[in-house]
């Protein structure tokens, strides 16, 4: 005998979805690099704490590279416009990516920023993530190079405690060298924390308030 | 930090479906969570359950599955978990894009999504 057994009204049934959450803002990371190479405009991400230095060394970036390339600088922010004040009298385009209370940016923010500027004018974006070690890390913005900031004076730990954003970076810069000795961290110890976290990123050390270290920076992101 | 907003989408994009299934409601979500994703699962389960509230996913079980970190390297051609490391003077474990096998640099295949592997909807009777 056959039986055909069939779910009744009102009876759970299964859903095999493989929706992917990450996804998303993945193939919109993929979408804005399309954007930015047709263009031929290289974009660097900026990541690292609050008060690690990413505005400085922009600005230090932006002074050292203005003569060469045509360069436009995101700022992400939760709301105010500080950073972009700083950054706007160095002559760069900016504009401001307000995140409310987001604590990253992601791929769709920098779609619309993208879509704010003429790219036709523009050879370098620096995109200057929320100041946060964590969250940035897991959204891609389809940037070509992705540079973590940390600086001395975050504590000799702060590497080895968020190896994932280490993990998702090309460069990482550590900053205040100046401060080292009296924060009583090592250089040394921070670079080898982040070689062994990323056997393939290149560690630089700066002091932003004078600009040491900068050229090996803008070699380190090959710009 | 974002688990409010990977929560939002996860809620809506259960919403979306189980409205065009014509569901009473979403008994339960079963989410896929990578290892080296970072995100916390106890904050996610709470903001699962703040925006669950008042919706047909109310009453829903959410099943997380935790995927493992994979990964692959180029000189080698190992595939298999992530080499996890420690550092004795700080006692931090922590993972490393270190080859276990050969010491060469790895890309990582998996364990970074977040994805709904399947859900459990009540059909409307009637």
């Amino acid at each position: 005998m056959r039986r055909i057994v069939t779910p009744e009204e009102g009876e759970i049934f299964d859903v095999e979805l493989e929706e992917q959450i990450l996804k998303a803002n993945d193939e919109l990371a993929t979408r804005n690099s399309e954007i930015l190479r047709r263009h031929g405009v290289k974009a660097i991400d900026v990541m690292g704490s609050i008060g690690s230095g990413k505005t400085s060394l922009i600005e230090l970036l932006i002074e050292k590279l203005n003569r060469k390339y045509r360069i436009a600088v995101f700022n992400g922010d939760l709301t105010t416009t500080i950073d972009s004040d700083r950054v706007a009298r160095h002559g760069a385009e900016v504009i401001q990516i307000n995140t409310g209370k987001e604590c990253h940016l992601d791929a769709n923010l920098v779609f619309k920023a993208l879509n704010s500027v003429n790219l036709e004018q523009l050879d370098l974006i620096f995109i200057e993530n929320v100041g946060n070690l964590i969250c940035p890390g897991e959204f891609k913005l389809g940037a070509d190079k992705r540079l973590v900031v940390v600086s001395v004076t975050e504590g000799p730990y702060m590497i080895l405690k968020h190896p994932f954003i280490f993990m998702e970076a090309d460069v990482v810069v550590i900053n205040k060298l100046d401060l080292a000795e009296s924060m009583g961290v090592e250089y040394e110890k921070l670079r080898s924390d982040a070689l062994s976290v990323n056997p393939k990123v290149k560690v630089i050390g700066t002091i932003c308030r004078t600009g040491k270290g900068i050229d090996k920076v803008v070699e380190a992101l090959g710009i | 930090m974002h688990e409010l907003s990977m929560a939002n989408s996860i809620v809506e994009t259960v919403i979306a479906e189980a409205n065009k299934r014509n569901a009473e409601s979403v008994s339960e979500v079963c989410l896929v969570v990578g290892k080296l994703s970072m995100l916390g699962l106890e904050q996610l389960r709470y903001c699962y359950k703040l925006l669950t509230k008042d919706t047909i996913l109310e009453k829903s079980k959410l099943k997380i599955e935790l995927e493992e970190g994979k990964v692959h390297c180029g000189r080698c051609k190992f595939i298999g978990p992530i080499k996890i490391r420690e550092d004795p003077q700080y006692h931090i474990v922590y993972p490393t894009l270190e080859c276990p096998k050969c010491g060469g640099e790895v890309e990582v295949v998996s364990g970074r999504n977040c994805y709904i592997k399947s859900i459990k909807l009540r059909q409307k009777i009637g």
